[in-house]
């Protein structure tokens, strides 16, 4: 029996019930398309996270001044600890896994525009925030070493920040008050999105100024201006997290002269924690199991069909092993037959998948809903399980047909 | 030495049967359906196997046809030792020596009439050209060359059993094997086709028709009777004068 006249019967097969086959292959369909979407769904929903959680900057860590613990003095002398520039230096010196050192000050402070006051998160950065950061320049210019060597009161306002404090008809150009302070808005950073995690305000709110115009205008005194709030790093890779947390905090804590296991007196945290804190691939597996339980109970459909189509067949079979058909030719022939059954509602599955995933892909969501991500491998995927599936639907039908005597199914008819 | 090894094999009888005896089993239930049959069927003899049902005679056809074993005896199929032969040995003797003709015709309805045709040659390794061309000689041997491409349910039943003749005859077996051939169809058609089957054996081929009708038994060149699974050569009383 040629392969055209296997997948002939197979068509036949499907043909001889139509609610039954309409059954079968909407299990099998239904199954197919449920893997295809859920993994590309599950993949989506991954990068989404991923994308929320680094939106704060890609491998950055964050250091920032504490308390002394309790642990390391009496509860009465717990004192706040800050950092200056010199604990920036000293990190910049004396740090190995970080290729990016720099001081951030910052602070809640009011905005003014024309008749617009808003108390907003503003950022004394120096250039190279924008590289840890990742943000980019949509219009104007980002802030230079000129700028914050020369004191310069520039701001870069980001893509929110720009609409609520200067409104839909504000431009480059235009000067905002900060402390009452006039700057001049020379550039506007585009959209970062939504940031799972974050401190203070999102990117998108902020409004950044040299660092060195921030302690310029900064209420208090002399060096009480010139506090460094935080210090952000780059770490060189995600696999030296553990290692630079440990250096980091060494180096302040000799910079500060507290313990370097005082983890309240010098916090280091990095977003990408919070990432991984997520049960991300227990999810995905969850999904997994679930897409293949479907599939599963679509293959179970089929095998059913298979089973009745072997007791209809009995007396075809009996032909065939008369005619000169081995067992293996027969078990061939059905487990072929299962195998283009399962190909049918497969590829429709398949087909129907992708064409899911690519349509709401193609939507403009907002950037924390979860959209599917298709990739060649979740296709692979979708087609190795679906034939696992014919493969596991097919023996049994198979094996019962080798089983057919035919002395007992000729003599029936 | 080539003469006498035609010789040899001529004289080999096609099936040689001793002692062969058949019981079903369902439980502690046994059913002997053949007891001690002794059997020889020479090349292009044209014998018929009558008997009653229930007599046992389908029972020894599947033996001959080699889809059922004996449980005791020995049986040749020209000269070799059935039980001596594996499964896949016993489907290849199928395909290549033996054709099966039914009472019922036993066509497969989802495919055309050359289909069914070319059937024993599909598990033959035979190419597809080659396969249609001996399906449609076969077909045109029994006069259905115009019905190739038709359906089993769009022929009549003496078509069909034509169909199942040149099925059988299409691997050119030495060895047919009828059961009950006219068995579905009018006397008529029956006729023909038993002027088909005797055209068979004139050509050389081993006939044997299982059968209870008289008339299709009496057109046979040797006769058994069979009867609570023991063969006779002479015909039990109640059948009167054979």
């Amino acid at each position: 029996m040629n392969f055209a006249q296997i997948v002939r019967s197979a068509l036949l097969t499907l043909q001889t019930q139509k609610l039954r086959t309409a059954l079968t292959l909407f299990g099998m369909i239904w199954g197919t398309a449920s893997v295809v979407f859920l993994l590309a769904w599950g993949l989506g929903l991954e990068r989404m996270l991923e994308s929320g959680f680094t939106r704060l900057g890609k491998n950055v860590v964050h250091a920032w001044p504490g308390k002394i613990g309790e642990d390391f003095t009496p509860a009465a002398d717990r004192r706040e600890l800050w950092f200056t520039p010199a604990e920036v230096e000293a990190v910049e010196k004396g740090v190995r896994n970080a290729d990016l050192v720099l001081g951030e000050s910052r602070g809640w402070y009011p905005v003014t525009y024309g008749s617009t006051l808003l108390t907003r998160d503003v950022r004394g950065v120096e250039p190279r925030h924008m590289h840890v950061r990742g943000t980019r320049i949509a219009a104007g210019r980002a802030i230079t070493r000129a700028d914050v060597g020369s004191r310069h009161r520039v701001a870069v306002l980001g893509d929110t920040a720009r609409q609520k404090i200067l409104g839909p008809e504000g431009r480059l150009g235009a000067t905002i008050r900060i402390l009452g302070t006039p700057f001049e808005v020379i550039g506007f950073f585009e959209r970062v999105g939504t940031q799972l995690t974050r401190d203070a305000d999102e990117i998108d709110e902020q409004v950044w100024i040299p660092i060195t115009a921030l302690h310029g205008i900064r209420p208090g005194r002399g060096a009480d201006r010139e506090v460094i709030d935080i210090v952000v790093l780059r770490a060189r890779s995600r696999e030296t997290y553990d290692d630079l947390k440990t250096e980091v905090r060494s180096i302040l804590a000799r910079q500060l002269g507290v313990s370097p296991d005082d983890e309240e007196a010098v916090i280091v945290m990095s977003p990408i924690e919070n990432l991984k804190a997520m049960p991300i691939d227990q999810m995905r597996g969850m999904l997994f199991v679930l897409a293949v339980t479907t599939l599963g109970i679509g293959g179970i459909g089929i095998l059913n069909m298979m089973l009745d189509s072997v007791q209809e067949r009995r007396q075809e079979i009996g032909v065939r092993l008369a005619v000169g058909a081995r067992r293996r030719d027969v078990v061939g022939q059905f487990f072929l037959e299962t195998l283009v059954v399962t190909g049918v509602g497969g590829l429709v599955g398949l087909g129907l998948g992708v064409g899911l995933c690519a349509l709401l892909g193609s939507l403009h969501a907002p950037d924390v809903i979860p959209l599917p991500i298709l990739r060649a491998w979740i296709v692979w995927t979708a087609l190795g399980v679906m034939t696992l599936v014919g493969v596991l639907s097919g023996l049994i039908p198979a094996w019962r047909a080798a089983g057919v005597d035919p002395s007992v199914t000729l003599r029936a008819e | 030495m080539r003469d006498e090894a035609t010789r040899a094999e001529a004289s080999t009888p096609v099936v040689s049967l001793r002692g062969i005896s058949k019981t079903y089993a369902s439980g502690r239930v046994h059913v002997e359906a053949l007891s001690g049959v002794d059997l020889r069927i020479d090349r292009a003899e044209l014998l018929a196997i009558m008997g009653p049902s229930g007599s046992g005679k389908t029972t020894l056809m599947e033996i001959l046809g080699c889809l059922l074993q004996p449980t005791s005896g020995e049986y040749r199929f020209r000269g070799t030792p059935i039980q001596s032969i594996k499964p896949d040995g016993l489907a290849r003797l199928r395909g290549e020596e033996i054709g099966f003709v039914f009472q019922s015709f036993n066509l497969l309805p989802r495919l055309t009439a050359v289909e069914n045709v070319e059937l024993p040659l599909s598990y033959r390794r035979i190419g597809r050209k080659e396969r249609r061309s001996r399906a449609l000689a076969s077909l045109e041997r029994v006069g259905l060359a115009e019905r190739t491409r038709h359906l089993p349910s769009e022929m009549s039943g003496g078509e069909r059993q034509r169909v199942a003749i040149a099925r059988a005859l299409v691997n050119a077996p030495s060895f047919i094997l009828a059961d009950e051939p006219t068995g579905n169809l009018d006397t008529r058609t029956g006729a023909d086709i038993m002027a088909l089957l005797h055209r068979l054996n004139d050509d050389g081929t081993t006939v044997v028709l299982v059968t209870h009708d008289l008339a299709v038994g009496d057109s046979a060149k040797r006769r058994l009777y069979i009867r609570d699974g023991r063969v006779q050569e002479h015909a039990p009383e109640e059948w009167g004068p054979r």
